[in-house]
């Protein structure tokens, strides 16, 4: 992590640790659209726990490309990712894989049912394990999740009309839920590839629709 | 001294049928006819039964090998004292003194090979050189039965790095132009231990033939621990108890001195006063379960040949040839968890199938899904067709986008005047709000591909990777 990223990360206020790494016994929800840049952020998430043992992603589309996770700092050796389109198993599957790792990373197929997820949830608290859902469609069962990411506004850097390449994304996401003592917070977290992932609290809202590029 | 596939001398075992004895999944001997159709040893046993469907599966019982072997054990100490069992078939039988005492190495081996022949039958092969990796390796290279090496180096000189048993290590030696034991021992060693750290200088020390600790530190008396029964255990259920508790606290003992032992002295005293003594050697320090199986299957032994008269009154486990390697032993949380999650991925496997629980690695390419090689967990990762370090012009800067669909989605795209003005996302547009590229990929026309251009659109809720081809747009990856 550049020295730079370190003093920000080191801003106490307004800071949800679970943004630090996906914590043990804890569920993580990233909520918002495809492309928000969700799905990069809980990736780099498994960076932490893949220290302590090998960490799944549940795939459902079948679409994860594992060197985004790379780039965040998960190795690939400690990366293993399940494929599982059927709902009915998706819950079976995911249950096993928080048996046994330290960190589960899942995408949550549409039409799950709430039981299933809150079960889940139990599991993960019960086995230490980190849980981090991310639904495909909808929002996740309030209470479920012990801190919430709402990705808000995504803008990219480095990108202009028909020069540059993409280099720098800035990803405004609300906090809520226990893991910010039920207060919403709004932060920034900045990803430029790398592994040093900087999140910059703000104690503002981001104006809707901001310009990107 | 060592009998070759010992584990295939079983009572159950049928004479003249092709034979394997299966492990854990995993074929671990089998005997030749089985072998000429093709079994080899560390084989998945369905693998195995495929290739030779009349084959005879055996499961591995260790503690009965344990057993037999114990026969040949004692008849070689009658001759030779404190010899040390490496495993059921193999012994290391240190014969400095004895060699004086019977009148020269030939003498000392023909007992030792007859005493054998009688208590274990025919078919042992014997090795003798300085240490025991030399002697293990002369064993194994004895087709006559008998291999003495006059010079251990010169005879080590000649072997294979492969013989080390540590494959990563040897293929790099091999890579190095190193590819005997001989040239491995011709290196100064600093530059071997700065290379490949200790395991490179316990590899160079086999090489040279400096088996055995150098100087085994003295160890303090009170590190021998004892477990006494009254009233005597004549009981192996309850013996196996006590095993466990006193291999905790012997290997806990040895915790502060920074070591675990590579040999373990199991002694028992029987109520009648008989005191019997076996030394259990591995080439990896001991660990606590490792110590109990051991100390398991020599009372079974015991037991079974009538060893214990009266019932097994006391216990005792000593330590021998620490090795600091032991400190690895402390991570055994880290062990146990990574077995914890093989385990939780095999059930995964169980569920979905094994090609849909994937491990990857790096290769080179150009478009993002191409520098993934998926392989199936649990298997070895294959090696990379497209290097991965090599430069691939025209490839896509990072950061990768973390969604690649498996196959090019159509989208629509509206352009202005050749540059892309608006996307369809779903049931909306989505402007445009900056856009790179294109980046050409020429395709690899021989093969039927044309050439596509590639974009990376930004709109206000993500961007995205698409590509022109044959006039129409394709959606290739998201960045999520």
């Amino acid at each position: 992590m550049p020295e730079a990223a370190r003093a920000e990360a080191a801003v106490p206020e307004a800071f949800p640790r679970a943004v630090a790494g996906a914590e043990p016994g804890r569920v993580l929800g990233l909520v918002g659209p495809p492309g928000s840049g969700l799905t990069r952020l809980g990736l780099s998430l498994l960076a932490d726990p893949a220290r302590r043992g090998p960490v799944a992603v549940v795939d459902v589309r079948g679409w994860l490309c594992p060197p985004a996770a790379w780039e965040a700092g998960v190795p690939p050796e400690r990366l293993v990712v399940v494929r599982c389109a059927e709902r009915d198993l998706w819950a079976r599957v995911t249950a096993a894989l928080l048996e046994g790792l330290p960190a589960v990373y899942a995408e949550v197929p549409a039409g799950v049912n709430e039981a299933v997820l809150r079960r889940l949830g139990a599991l993960a608290r019960s086995r230490r394990a980190a849980l981090i859902l991310r639904p495909l469609r909808g929002d996740l069962p309030s209470g479920l999740a012990h801190l919430n990411l709402v990705g808000e506004v995504v803008r990219w850097e480095g990108a202009g009309p028909g020069h540059g390449r993409l280099t720098r994304r800035w990803l405004t996401l609300r906090a809520a839920g226990r893991g910010v003592g039920g207060i919403d917070r709004v932060l920034e977290v900045v990803d430029d590839g790398t592994d040093a992932l900087r999140v910059v609290p703000r104690l503002a809202a981001a104006p809707a629709g901001r310009a990107a590029g | 001294m060592w009998f070759p596939g010992w584990r295939l001398r079983r009572p159950d075992a049928p004479p003249g049928e092709p034979c394997q004895v299966v492990g854990d999944g995993v074929v671990l001997a089998a005997n030749s006819p089985a072998a000429a159709a093709g079994v080899a040893v560390g084989m998945q046993r369905r693998q195995a039964e495929t290739l030779c469907p009349a084959v005879v599966t055996l499961a591995a019982d260790p503690g009965a090998e344990a057993a037999a072997f114990e026969a040949v054990a004692a008849a070689v100490e009658d001759l030779v004292p404190r010899v040390e069992v490496v495993a059921p078939g193999l012994l290391f039988v240190p014969v400095a003194g004895a060699v004086g005492y019977y009148g020269g190495e030939g003498p000392l081996v023909a007992r030792v090979a007859a005493a054998v022949e009688a208590a274990g039958g025919p078919g042992a092969r014997l090795g003798l050189a300085d240490g025991p990796f030399a002697a293990r390796l002369a064993a194994e290279s004895a087709t006559a039965g008998l291999v003495i090496v006059p010079d251990t180096r010169a005879f080590l000189a000649g072997l294979e790095v492969a013989v080390l048993n540590r494959e990563e290590m040897a293929a790099t030696l091999r890579w190095l132009g190193i590819s005997t034991l001989g040239a491995l021992a011709a290196l100064p060693r600093e530059a071997v231990a700065s290379r490949f750290g200790s395991a490179g200088l316990e590899a160079h020390r086999l090489a040279s033939g400096e088996d055995r600790e150098a100087q085994p530190r003295p160890l303090p008396e009170d590190l021998v621990v004892e477990e006494r029964f009254d009233p005597p255990l004549d009981d192996l259920e309850q013996a196996a108890f006590a095993t466990r508790a006193l291999a905790h606290r012997l290997i806990q003992g040895l915790g502060p001195w920074g070591g675990a032992p590579h040999r373990v002295v199991v002694e028992a005293e029987s109520a009648s006063g008989l005191v019997r003594s076996r030394t259990w050697r591995s080439a990896d320090p001991f660990g606590e379960a490792e110590v109990a199986e051991r100390v398991r299957w020599q009372l079974r032994a015991w037991v079974e040949s009538g060893g214990v008269p009266g019932g097994l009154a006391v216990l005792r486990l000593a330590p021998a040839d620490r090795s600091d390697r032991g400190r690895q032993l402390h991570l055994g949380d880290d062990a146990a968890s990574e077995l914890e999650a093989a385990r939780a991925l095999a059930r995964a496997q169980a569920l979905v199938g094994p090609e849909a629980v994937l491990a990857a690695r790096p290769q080179g390419g150009r478009h993002p899904g191409e520098r993934v090689l998926w392989h199936r967990w649990g298997d070895p990762a294959p090696a990379p067709e497209r290097d991965p370090r090599a430069p691939w012009p025209g490839h896509l800067p990072g950061p990768s986008p973390a969604l690649v669909p498996p196959e090019p989605r159509l989208l629509e795209v509206e352009w202005d005047e050749g540059l892309p003005e608006r996307v369809r996302l779903g049931s909306r547009w989505e402007p445009v709000l900056a856009w790179a590229g294109p980046w050409r990929h020429t395709g690899r026309w021989w093969m039927g591909e044309g050439a596509a251009d590639r974009y990376q659109v930004v709109t206000s809720v993500g961007a995205f990777l698409f590509e022109v081809r044959d006039g129409a747009c394709y959606l290739v990856a998201v960045y999520d």
